[in-house]
């Protein structure tokens, strides 16, 4: 487990938590596109963010759970991270 | 000035996942045959748990019939609404392109009467093995008993009136009948039905309390509705959705109309209050028919509650006879369910497919493992009675007090 979570672990926790599969490379190319068309809603972002606070140890920012896109959510998830570290 | 032609509800179109076929035309194969599916209940969980024989979808995957994501964030009974309801608009030929420039004219209507318990379980399990932080939220939404309707809306982008119908069991019914009524009152079609998963462990205890539960270990005698054997009913899972529709709309697009709707009315006696029941259900079944235009001799055949409790089987029977007369002594009774077993609210819904399957195949499935019938009614058994079927009568009661009757008829009876 690295100390920045990577689009690699986001592609996997959409998968686990949501069942929605989008290969990591995908993701990459999509960073901008809005989960809603990811296929992910709301629930499944909470679902991510409750499982990242788990691995973690660490509670991630209220605004996570709001992010639109992975760009934004993995900027608010790590920059927790960081701050934390 | 001419009244308007009035809007019937048809059924065009039927899907089945029950424990004896997890398709339309398995399910009736096996039903028409008598074959049996009760065995030993199998789940992971229940083996030390009294209920010892249920009625299990065994061949049912989920992944090979939903996508991935239902699979993750919905139950089990919700997958077999996803399914059925896939079978049902396949069957009545209703698709994206039919549907897709008026969203809202398609609605959804589900009964269910346990919800979720096997997601429920999962979670719970969590909830008190690892703490709250590891509960997944998907949970606030799938163990709910509405589930289905939601997510049968969801996935196909029915916008159109949506409801549920908590009634008890007799609510599989009630669920059909919201569909002819919305029908009737403007809205094109309705996907309609009831599925249930009660077989997780969490589930099957909750049912434990039903003195109407059959603890029987052996599949051939434990639910034998309406003999001197009779020891309670044996729980099932699975279910079936319908497609409802406006009569001359789906002619006029060129669908096969399988049945219609006729009439329903549903009344309340309390719970396990048998002997009310058959007030009750017969006072259901006058009001049904009259809904329906219909007289007592017309009807050609009745799906029978069979609860299999002695003093419900005989307050059916009595029933039967106080509402049809004389014609009751006579018209040929079954409840092929004793071979799959009762799915709650998804046992009135399988009867009532298998009554329309019935009917389009002028032929009465068999009741089986019932041999000595101790009451007096024409009970089919040991295999099916050939024929001529215009009009079959369903009836369903519920452990809670429900009872509910609903008029099908054949679809050629509607042509002109």
């Amino acid at each position: 487990m690295s100390d920045r979570i990577t689009v690699e672990e986001l592609a996997e926790l959409m998968k686990k938590s949501a069942g929605v599969t989008v290969a990591s490379d995908d993701l990459q190319r999509q960073y901008d596109i809005g989960f809603d068309a990811l296929g992910i809603d709301s629930l499944g972002l909470l679902g991510i963010v409750g499982e990242l606070e788990n691995r973690y140890g660490t509670p991630m920012p209220p605004d996570a759970e709001r992010s639109k896109t992975p760009r934004q959510f993995l900027d608010q998830v790590n920059s927790a991270l960081l701050a934390g570290a | 000035m001419t009244e308007p032609h009035p809007r019937r509800a048809a059924v065009t179109g039927i899907g089945v996942v029950a424990p004896n076929g997890a398709s339309t035309e398995s399910f009736w194969k096996s039903t028409q045959e008598g074959l049996s599916a009760l065995g030993p209940v199998t789940r992971e969980g229940c083996e030390h748990l009294p209920l010892r024989v249920a009625g299990e979808v065994r061949a049912f995957e989920p992944s090979a019939a939903v996508e991935e994501r239902y699979v993750v964030q919905t139950d089990r009974f919700t997958h077999f609404a996803l399914a059925a309801t896939d079978l049902a608009l396949e069957d009545a030929r209703l698709g994206q392109a039919d549907t897709g420039d008026a969203p809202y004219s398609v609605g959804v209507v589900t009964a269910a009467g346990s919800g979720g318990g096997e997601f429920g379980q999962r979670e719970l399990q969590r909830l008190w093995g690892k703490g709250s932080r590891f509960v997944g939220p998907y949970q606030s939404i799938a163990w709910f008993y509405a589930a289905s309707t939601g997510q049968v809306s969801i996935r196909r982008g029915f916008k159109g009136p949506c409801s549920v119908v908590a009634s008890d069991e007799a609510g599989g019914l009630d669920a059909l009948a919201h569909a002819a009524r919305a029908v009737r009152r403007g809205t094109d079609v309705i996907v309609a039905g009831a599925t249930e998963a009660p077989l997780a462990p969490y589930s099957v205890v909750c049912q434990l309390g039903y003195e109407e539960l059959s603890t029987c270990e052996d599949p051939e005698r434990a639910y034998r509705p309406f003999t001197d054997g009779a020891c309670g009913f044996v729980p099932a899972e699975g279910g079936a959705m319908f497609v409802v529709e406006e009569e001359s709309v789906a002619r006029e697009r060129g669908a096969r109309v399988r049945a219609t709707l006729a009439g329903h009315a549903a009344t309340f006696t309390g719970a396990s209050r048998w002997e009310q029941s058959r007030e009750g259900l017969a006072e259901a079944v006058r009001a049904a028919l009259a809904d329906a235009g219909c007289a007592p001799e017309e009807i050609d055949v009745v799906f029978a509650d069979a609860l299999g409790v002695p003093a419900a089987d005989r307050a059916e029977a009595l029933a039967i006879t106080d509402a049809l007369g004389a014609h009751g002594g006579r018209v040929p009774v079954t409840a092929p369910k004793t071979g799959f077993g009762r799915g709650y609210c998804a046992a009135p819904v399988l009867d009532s497919a298998a009554a329309v399957l019935a009917m389009e195949h002028g032929l009465i499935p068999p009741t089986p493992h019932v041999f000595d019938v101790c009451h007096d009614l024409d009970l089919v058994t040991g295999r099916a009675r050939p024929a001529e079927l215009r009009t079959a009568l369903v009836l369903s009661r519920g452990l809670m007090g429900s009872n509910s009757a609903l008029v099908l008829r054949h679809g050629a009876a509607g042509a002109s």
